[in-house]
C-alpha cells in the first residue's frame, strides 16, 4: 500500500543506509591497503612531498600517501585516536617527547631493532653516547629524523650599529652583556635566555639519579634568576609582552621587525628568514653558539627530534621500513627546506646551504659564521629517554617560569614548587606504570 | 433500584478509523513516527548517550587513551579518591566559583537594567537593542582575539584610557588580573542576551497592575519592587541557572587567551579538566572530573530553583 511504513520497510530502509555507508568504507580499506599511509606534521610543500616523490619514483611499485597532522594536542589527540581506532596508518611521525613515551610504552610503535642492527648505514642509531633513537626495554621504537642544534641568530645590522663583535663562542655572562649592549629605546637585547640548564645538564635533565625531579640543581634556579635579572634590566622582552602578545608563538615576527636582536633559536626557524617575499626584511643574520655554563656540561641545548614510527598493526611492514630507510637516507634532502637537517649527516655542505639558507643565502646570511657554527662545529645534541610525568612537569615549569619572570614569584620558590610538583608527577606515573 | 445507563460512546475523530479520516491510507504506526525522529534520535545516541554513558564508565578506570580498549583497567574508586586531595583540582573549584559568582550576578543585573532601558520608547531603539545583543552571536576566537589587543599592558585600548587615572593592571599577563579579565569580557557578552530575555519578559509584564499602582500613586521603586521584579523572577531564575552552568563550562576564551595561566590563575575546573584529558591523557580521571563537576552544577542549580519557588508574581 501506497505511503504505508511497516516495520519490515522500516528494516529495509535503515539497512540500505547503512550499507551505502558501509559499502565506501569497504572500499576505502580495500584501496588503503594498496597505498603506504604515511602521517606527519611538516607540510607536504616543506619537504615531505617531495620526499615521497623521489621514493616513488625510485620504487614505483609502492604508492605512498602523505597525511598531515597539526603538530599541536588537538593534532597528537587526532593522531593517537586515528591509531587506537584502527584507522590505516603504516608510518607516522611524533615530535613531541610526551607522546613520544606514551606511544612506544602503549604498544603503538613497531620493534625495528632488528632492522636498524642488520643495516650498516643506521649503526649510527645504535650509538649509546648520543642516542639518535628511542629505545625502551632495549628495543629500538622511534628513529629521530632531524638533527636540531640550537643557536643564536643575530640582526647584523643592529649589531653593526651598535659596535659589537660578532662572538665565536661566550659565556651566559658574555650573553647576558652583548644583549645590554644591544638594548636601545626601540630594540631589546634578547629574545630571552637560552635553557641554561639543558646546556649544563644535557639529555634527561629533568630527572635525577634518586628516582625523583632533577629541580633541586641549582642550574635550574640560576636559569630563573638570570632569565628574571635580564628582564629587570631591560635586555629581554617583558614577560607580560610575551604573554599578552603570545609572542612565543610568533617570535619570527618580531625579530623580522628587528623588535629584538639576539635570538635563541633552532634550524626550523630559518625558513622566515630566507624567504624576502614573505617576510619582507633588510638585514643580514649572523650566527653564534649557545653561551656557556660556567661550571657545567658543554651541551649545546638542541636535540636529535621528529621520530618516525612504525605502526606494528601494519599491513606493509616491509614497505613502510623501506619507505623509513629512504626518509633517513638517500630521501633527506627535501626536508632541508623546514630546517630538519638530517640526523645521519648524509646531505652535502651546499646542499646544506641552499636548503636551509634558500636560493640566496649571501643576501640574507653571514655565511661565514653559518659555516662556524653549523657545518663545522659538531655540537653535541641530546636525546631523553626519561620521560616519567613529562607533560606534566612542561606545564608546572612553563607555570612557574611566567609567574617568576611576571615579577610575582622569587627564582627560588618557584623552582622549589616545580621540584615538588614535578616529584609528584615522577611518583604518579611511575605508580601507574 | 435503578441502573443508570451510561450514554452510547460518542466517536470522535481521534478514533476513527485512518481510511475514514483525512490521513487515509496511514496507519497510525510507531514506525512512522519512529522513521521521523530517527535521525535525531541516532544523534543524541551517538553524540549525547554514548559519551555520557562512556564518562560515567571511564570515571571508575586508569585509561590513558593511548592505550587502547584492552588498555582499560577499573579502578574502584581510586580517582574519586585522588580528586578529594588534589590541590589542582580544589584551586580549579575556587576559581570556577570566583569566575561563576562574580560574573552571572554582574551579567543579570546589568542585563535587568539593559532590559529596563531598552524597553523604554527611545530613538533608535531597534539598532540599539542589536547593538547590545552583537556580541552573543560573535565567534569567540573574534572576541578573544579583539579583547587581547584592547588588554595589551601596554599598547591596549583599556590601559591608555585607564593611565589617565593612574591605574594601570596587568590583565592576561597577571595571575591578580587575567580572571577579572576573562570575567569582564564574559559579562560583555552575555548582556545583550540577558537584556533581550528581560525585554520580552517586561512585555508581558502585566499592565493593569502597573495602572492600579499610578491610581495609588506609588512611586518607581514601589512599582519595581511589588511588580516588575515578581514578574521578572521565573526569567532570572532561568538567567541565573543556564548562565551559572554555561559559566561553569567556559573553555572557550580561557583555552584561546590564557591556556590556564598565568601560573594556574585561570585553570578553572572546565580547563583543569581538558589539561587532565587532552594533555596529560588521564582520561580516566578527567571524566572523574566531568562527573563531580556535573554534581556540583547540579545541586547549584536545584538549590537555585528551591529558592526562586513561591516567590514569583504569579505562584
Amino acid at each position: 500500500m501506497r505511503g504505508e511504513l511497516s516495520r519490515r520497510r522500516f528494516l529495509a530502509g535503515a539497512g540500505a543506509v547503512g550499507a551505502a555507508g558501509l559499502l565506501p568504507g569497504c572500499s576505502g580499506d580495500e584501496r588503503g591497503s594498496e597505498i603506504l599511509q604515511v602521517w606527519g606534521g611538516v607540510p607536504a610543500a616543506s619537504g615531505p612531498g617531495k620526499v615521497v616523490e623521489a621514493f616513488q619514483r625510485k620504487f614505483p611499485q609502492y604508492k605512498v600517501n602523505y597525511t598531515r597532522f597539526v603538530n599541536d594536542p588537538r593534532g597528537n589527540l587526532k593522531l593517537d585516536t586515528a591509531l587506537q581506532g584502527g584507522l590505516d596508518i603504516d608510518v607516522y611521525f611524533t615530535y613531541t617527547s610526551a607522546s613520544l613515551a606514551l606511544r612506544a610504552g602503549s604498544g603503538m610503535a613497531a620493534d625495528l631493532t632488528d632492522r636498524v642492527k642488520a643495516d650498516l648505514e643506521l649503526a649510527l642509531f645504535l650509538d649509546a653516547e648520543q642516542p639518535r633513537a628511542f629505545v625502551e626495554d632495549g628495543r629500538v621504537k622511534a628513529l629521530a629524523t632531524a638533527r636540531e642544534p640550537y643557536f643564536v641568530l643575530v640582526n647584523e645590522t643592529l649589531r653593526r650599529q651598535a659596535g659589537v663583535e660578532l662572538p665565536r663562542r661566550w659565556t651566559i655572562d658574555e650573553f647576558r652583556a652583548t644583549a645590554r649592549s644591544l638594548t636601545t629605546d626601540r630594540t631589546v637585547g634578547a629574545y630571552t635566555v637560552p635553557d641554561l640548564a639543558r646546556i649544563s645538564l644535557g639529555p634527561d635533565y629533568w630527572y635525577g639519579e634518586d628516582g625523583k625531579s632533577n629541580f633541586d640543581d641549582p642550574v635550574f634556579e640560576q636559569t630563573l634568576a638570570t632569565g628574571r635579572a635580564m628582564i629587570d634590566e631591560g635586555s629581554t622582552f617583558r614577560w607580560s609582552e610575551v604573554l599578552a602578545r603570545h609572542l612565543n608563538t610568533y617570535q619570527q615576527n618580531s625579530f623580522l621587525k628587528a623588535e629584538f636582536n639576539l635570538w635563541p633559536t633552532a634550524p626550523f626557524n630559518l625558513r622566515y628568514l630566507y624567504d624576502g617575499k614573505l617576510y619582507p626584511h633588510d638585514f643580514k643574520v649572523g650566527f653564534v653558539p649557545p653561551p656557556t655554563v660556567p661550571g657545567g656540561g658543554d651541551w649545546n641545548g638542541g636535540s636529535y627530534n621528529n621520530f618516525v614510527m612504525m605502526n606494528p598493526k601494519s599491513a606493509k611492514t616491509e614497505a613502510a621500513w623501506q619507505f623509513i630507510k629512504f626518509w633517513l637516507t638517500e630521501g633527506s634532502a627535501p626536508m632541508l627546506a623546514g630546517g630538519k637537517i638530517p640526523t645521519l649527516g648524509n646531505v652535502t655542505d651546499d646542499q646544506l646551504v641552499t636548503g636551509l639558507l634558500g636560493k640566496e643565502p649571501d643576501k640574507y646570511f653571514d655565511l661565514d659564521s653559518f659555516r662556524r657554527v653549523v657545518l663545522q662545529a659538531e655540537p653535541k645534541l641530546a636525546t631523553d629517554t626519561k620521560l616519567a610525568g613529562f607533560p606534566e612537569i612542561t606545564l608546572a615549569y612553563n607555570q612557574q617560569r611566567d609567574l617568576c619572570w611576571l615579577g610575582e614569584k622569587a627564582p627560588g620558590p618557584a623552582i622549589r614548587e616545580v621540584y615538588r610538583l614535578a616529584n609528584a608527577a615522577i611518583a604518579r606515573n611511575e605508580g601507574s606504570a | 433500584m435503578t441502573v443508570a445507563t451510561p450514554p452510547a460512546p460518542v466517536r470522535t475523530a481521534v478514533e476513527r478509523r485512518p481510511a475514514e479520516g483525512p490521513g487515509r491510507g496511514i496507519k497510525p504506526s510507531g514506525w512512522t513516527g519512529l522513521a521521523f525522529i530517527a535521525p535525531n534520535l541516532l544523534g543524541v545516541v551517538a553524540f549525547t548517550l554514548i559519551p555520557l554513558i562512556s564518562v560515567i564508565l571511564l570515571a571508575f578506570t586508569d585509561w590513558n587513551l593511548v592505550s587502547g580498549l584492552g588498555g582499560i583497567d577499573f579502578n574502584g574508586l581510586d580517582n574519586f579518591v585522588a580528586i578529594a586531595r588534589d590541590p589542582g583540582f580544589w584551586n580549579a573549584v575556587g576559581l570556577t566559583l570566583l569566575y561563576v559568582g562574580v560574573s552571572v550576578p554582574l551579567t543579570v543585573v546589568l542585563g535587568l537594567a539593559l532590559g529596563i532601558a531598552l524597553n523604554r520608547p527611545l530613538p533608535g531603539r531597534a539598532v540599539l537593542r542589536a547593538a547590545f545583543f552583537l556580541p552573543y552571536i560573535v565567534n569567540t576566537v573574534a572576541i578573544g582575539m579583539t579583547w587581547l589587543m584592547l588588554m595589551n599592558p601596554r599598547s591596549g585600548l583599556v590601559n591608555q584610557t585607564l593611565d589617565i587615572f593612574g591605574i594601570s593592571p596587568g590583565w592576561f599577563a597577571s595571575s591578580h588580573w587575567a580572571l577579572p579579565a576573562l570575567i569582564v569580557m564574559a559579562v560583555w557578552g552575555g548582556v545583550g542576551y540577558c537584556s533581550l530575555i528581560y525585554l520580552s519578559a517586561l512585555q508581558d509584564a502585566p499592565s493593569q497592575l502597573y495602572e492600579a499602582a499610578d491610581i495609588d500613586g506609588a512611586g518607581v521603586w514601589a512599582k519595581f519592587r511589588c511588580i516588575t521584579w515578581p514578574s521578572l523572577l521565573p526569567t532570572t531564575i532561568f538567567l541565573a541557572v543556564t548562565l551559572t552552568i554555561g559559566a561553569s563550562q567556559g573553555f572557550g576564551l580561557i583555552a584561546l587567551i590564557t591556556s590556564g595561566g598565568p601560573g594556574d590563575s585561570t585553570t578553572t575546573i572546565s580547563y583543569y579538566m581538558y589539561q587532565t584529558g587532552f594533555q596529560f591523557y588521564r582520561f580516566g580521571y578527567a571524566s572523574a572530573i566531568g562527573l563531580v563537576t556535573f554534581a556540583g552544577v547540579l545541586v547549584l542549580t536545584l538549590l537555585t530553583w528551591r529558592a526562586q519557588r513561591g516567590r514569583a508574581l504569579n505562584d
